[in-house]
């Protein structure tokens, strides 16, 4: 059975581009969403019809997750701009507060590696571009040997 | 004294925690590297004899890998950032087999999660600290606390003095918080193994064991303070 729209909950710690990009979206799907930053101007970012909620606050503190009601989340994404960060956010959504669908954003495509193995998804910026790019490169050379 | 090989220590992130450190390990005998991101910080590291300096950030695999993280027995994360920590235990573990590792933290909530984790050893400045500035104020120079078993436990070093209530009883005749044991009394230059029937006498040092948060009263009933 596919999950109602209403019924999902989902987390975004950072308001970055990708963080606010994300978090816009899933507003427009109707979704519930909860954004977190530790500096109010990022949500700037957010769209002027953002119908979620977006708090000031650190997302590797436990209490300011738990007032944010991260246990409730169907899913939590940790998209700050270290990757440090963006690992402990995700063991401790996944590990303190039991959320099934953990994503973290990492730039270092070697600990990439690594953390796949711990069990935490993990999207590498610069892995999907050179994939992208190599697949364009590749239309490109097919398009020229015809 | 022993200098054979004593074991590889790899100390990451930090500056005078880490220089202290490291001195006192070499001094030892361990074998100490140290990996710091600042260069300046790397240079004044690289003006203690012995010391292996590596400039990088030890939350990187490669700089790890360069550091021969996986000879060493011991990772001590030292970095200010509890992130930065909990990345560099985690790499040392997992990916290089570190048999023991050491993570400061300084958010003292996080000090379950780090073990959860998989961090063996967490240590948190802020709760030591709070600790002994209590210690130190409101209990008097006579007491020794140590903590023990992740300050679940702490053992008391406290001498009687002559105006105790106890000075003079037999241990069975002591009334003491039920969670609390004395393991040792010393007297002059002997040690004793206490039972029921030795006799207390000023001047004594008990040795006591008690669950934490027992303290205060073992003191009190001990010393009559």
């Amino acid at each position: 059975m596919k999950i109602k729209k209403q019924d999902t909950y989902t987390v975004i710690i950072g308001c970055g581009r990708l963080g606010a990009n994300l978090a816009n979206t899933l507003s427009d799907e109707g979704e519930n969403v909860l954004i977190m930053d530790e500096n109010k101007e990022s949500f700037r970012r957010l769209a002027s019809n953002f119908g979620g909620l977006s708090v000031v606050g650190n997302g590797t503190d436990l209490d300011e997750l738990r007032r944010a009601e991260i246990n409730r989340a169907t899913a939590v994404v940790a998209v700050t701009n270290d990757d440090n960060t963006n690992i402990m956010i995700a063991q401790i959504a996944r590990d303190v507060f039991s959320v099934e669908h953990v994503i973290a954003r990492l730039y270092d495509p070697e600990c990439e590696t690594v953390y796949q193995k711990f069990g935490i998804d993990t999207i590498c910026p610069s892995a999907l571009s050179a994939k992208e790019i190599d697949k364009l490169l590749c239309s490109i050379q097919t398009k020229e040997g015809e | 004294m022993n200098k054979k090989k004593k074991g590889n220590i790899l100390l990451i992130g930090g500056l005078s925690k880490a220089k202290s450190m490291a001195i006192s390990l070499l001094e030892q005998g361990y074998k100490v590297t140290v990996i710091n991101k600042s260069y300046e910080d790397c240079m004044k590291l690289a003006e203690i004899d012995g010391l292996n300096v590596m400039c990088g950030d030890g939350t990187k695999p490669h700089i790890l890998d360069e550091a021969n993280a996986a000879e060493c027995d011991i990772a001590i994360a030292l970095t200010s950032k509890d992130t930065d920590n909990l990345v560099a235990c985690q790499l040392c573990k997992k990916q290089f087999s570190v048999p023991k590792t050491v993570s400061l933290v300084s958010d003292p909530n996080k000090t379950d999660f780090f073990t959860q984790m998989g961090v063996d050893s967490v240590v948190c400045a802020i709760s030591a600290i709070t600790g002994i500035i209590q210690q130190q104020a409101f209990i008097d120079e006579m007491t020794t606390i140590i903590p023990a078993g992740r300050g679940r436990v702490q053992i008391i070093e406290v001498q009687i003095p002559g105006e105790s209530p106890i000075a003079g009883k037999k241990l069975w005749e002591i009334t003491l918080p039920k969670e609390s044991i004395v393991g040792c009394v010393l007297r002059s230059d002997t040690t004793l193994i206490p039972r029921g029937d030795t006799r207390i006498l000023a001047g004594d040092t008990l040795v006591v064991i008690t669950e934490n948060g027992q303290e205060l009263n073992t003191i009190h009933a001990l010393t009559g303070r």
